[in-house]
């Protein structure tokens, strides 16, 4: 059995899966960027630089979705990601849902 | 025919974003992976793991990983990394001043582009970077290395802002700087917004302003708004002026004579000004009753442009010139020709 791939859409595809994953990392960015201004120990200037440069982030990941035009695709593959970790949570947070699986398995 | 042994442990992290662990899951709000890597790091996660591959039953390759990953915050509030924390914000103070000749105990608290407009022999802008250091205001130039102007903080008396129209045509603010010798000295920065505030904010208010006229309190009120400071509009009146632009003025002294730049404003009602960027007030102020006649000239001018405009005055002669200098020949020409009584703008606009 051949496996055909399109070229076009496996650079798609790749670029789609490298921004996503720069996008989570920005997000985490953002949070303990948050966290570390509320922490206050930065001086003025540092918080203005942090602030500057986390913009400019967003700036530039927003150019290169809308250029690639990837912006969809970047979305779908955030909102996948987003449900396996769900799942993954849910399922060790609830003790209950290892008994289903157990079921589940033995049928 | 690879066989995996492994051994791993992770240390308690809370699992889930603010979900107690109850028999009921609720699935809404939805876990997303940001929200995931919020709690990892914000709680901070080590890592102890210890992993042996081997292939068919004999290790061939082990690996001992100890890692924690947590947020700075989450760091410092352990006491770890505290040093290299600080030991990397101070790399970027001391990169920042690089090169730049700090006195002992001074540290720099902004920088940016900027320059420095000398004044005396020359009369040019000096390009640099812009200091604003605890102790100092600099204008600095890194290569070749000068300091291109300086004053001490508790020099500086005040510090306002003024718009000013560059050669090119594009509107700027420009930072003047009157210092306790009573000198003024204009700079231009890339935000000179920021650097006044910054300024002000560590001199403290109380010194500055005292004793200026009513000439920076309207910069203050410009400052202090987020637009770009533009002609006051209470002196703007539209109906009324004619032309405005940049214009070259050949200024007598007594040593010679010298051309120098600046901007034109021709009137209906107050007539033909010339101003120069450092000017309290306008170095040329004809009325238009006083303007008696425009005539060409030739001469040597700084720009090239060889049309001179003599503009003979009841008291005076003034020698202009500019790239437009026609069309201001001819809108002079129209106002001295027009009945002095006529306040109407209309003819003026139409000659135009």
């Amino acid at each position: 059995m051949a496996l055909e791939i399109d070229e076009k859409s496996l650079k798609h595809g790749v670029l789609t899966l490298v921004v996503t994953l720069v996008e989570v990392i920005q997000e985490a960015l953002e949070t303990q960027a948050v966290r570390r201004l509320e922490g206050g120990d930065l001086t003025e200037e540092e918080q203005d630089r942090l602030g500057e440069a986390l913009m400019e982030l967003d700036e530039a990941m927003d150019e290169i979705k809308a250029e690639h035009g990837i912006t969809a695709s970047v979305e779908d593959l955030h909102r996948g990601l987003d449900d396996v970790v769900d799942e993954v949570v849910d399922k060790l947070i609830n003790p209950s849902r290892w008994a289903e699986e157990e079921g589940k398995n033995i049928t | 025919m690879t066989d995996l042994a492994e051994r791993g442990s992770t240390a308690p992290t809370a699992h889930g974003s603010g979900q107690t662990a109850g028999m009921e899951p609720t699935r809404n709000p939805q876990v997303t992976l940001p929200d995931l890597i919020e709690v990892l790091l914000n709680k901070g996660t080590y890592l102890n793991l210890d992993l042996i591959i081997s292939v068919a039953d004999i290790p061939l390759i082990g690996i001992n990983l100890r890692a924690t990953i947590a947020g700075m915050e989450t760091m410092l509030e352990y006491g770890m990394m505290r040093d290299w924390d600080e030991k990397t914000r101070l790399w970027v103070q001391r990169s920042v001043a690089r090169n730049f000749p700090l006195r002992p105990g001074e540290e720099v608290i902004a920088k940016m582009a900027g320059g420095h407009f000398q004044e005396g022999f020359s009369r040019i802008w000096r390009p640099g970077n812009i200091y604003v250091t605890n102790q100092r205001l600099v204008a600095f130039r890194r290569d070749p290395k000068e300091i291109l102007w300086q004053s001490d903080l508790s020099d500086i008396m005040d510090l306002s802002l003024q718009g000013e129209r560059t050669i090119g045509g594009e509107e700027r603010t420009r930072l003047i700087v009157r210092t306790s010798d009573d000198a003024t000295t204009m700079l231009s920065a890339a935000a000179p917004q920021r650097i006044r505030e910054l300024v002000i904010g560590s001199i403290g208010l109380p010194h500055v302003r005292k004793g200026s006229g009513p000439e920076s309190s309207a910069h203050e009120s410009t400052a202090a708004g987020a637009q770009p400071p533009e002609a006051p509009p209470a002196q703007r009146e539209p109906d009324t002026l004619l032309r405005e632009g940049h214009m070259w003025y050949l200024e007598r002294r007594a040593q010679g004579q010298i051309w120098r730049a600046g901007h034109a404003r021709l009137d209906t009602r107050t007539g033909f000004t010339w101003k120069g960027p450092l000017d309290a007030r306008p170095a040329v102020n004809l009325a238009p009753a006083e303007i008696l006649s425009v005539e060409p000239a030739e001469g040597q001018t700084p720009v090239g442009h060889s049309n001179i405009l003599q503009v003979v005055g009841s008291r005076d002669r003034v020698y202009l010139t500019s790239a437009d200098i026609g069309e201001w020949e001819r809108e002079i020409a129209v106002l001295v020709n027009r009945d002095p009584g006529s306040a109407h703008t209309s003819e003026a606009e139409n000659g135009a």
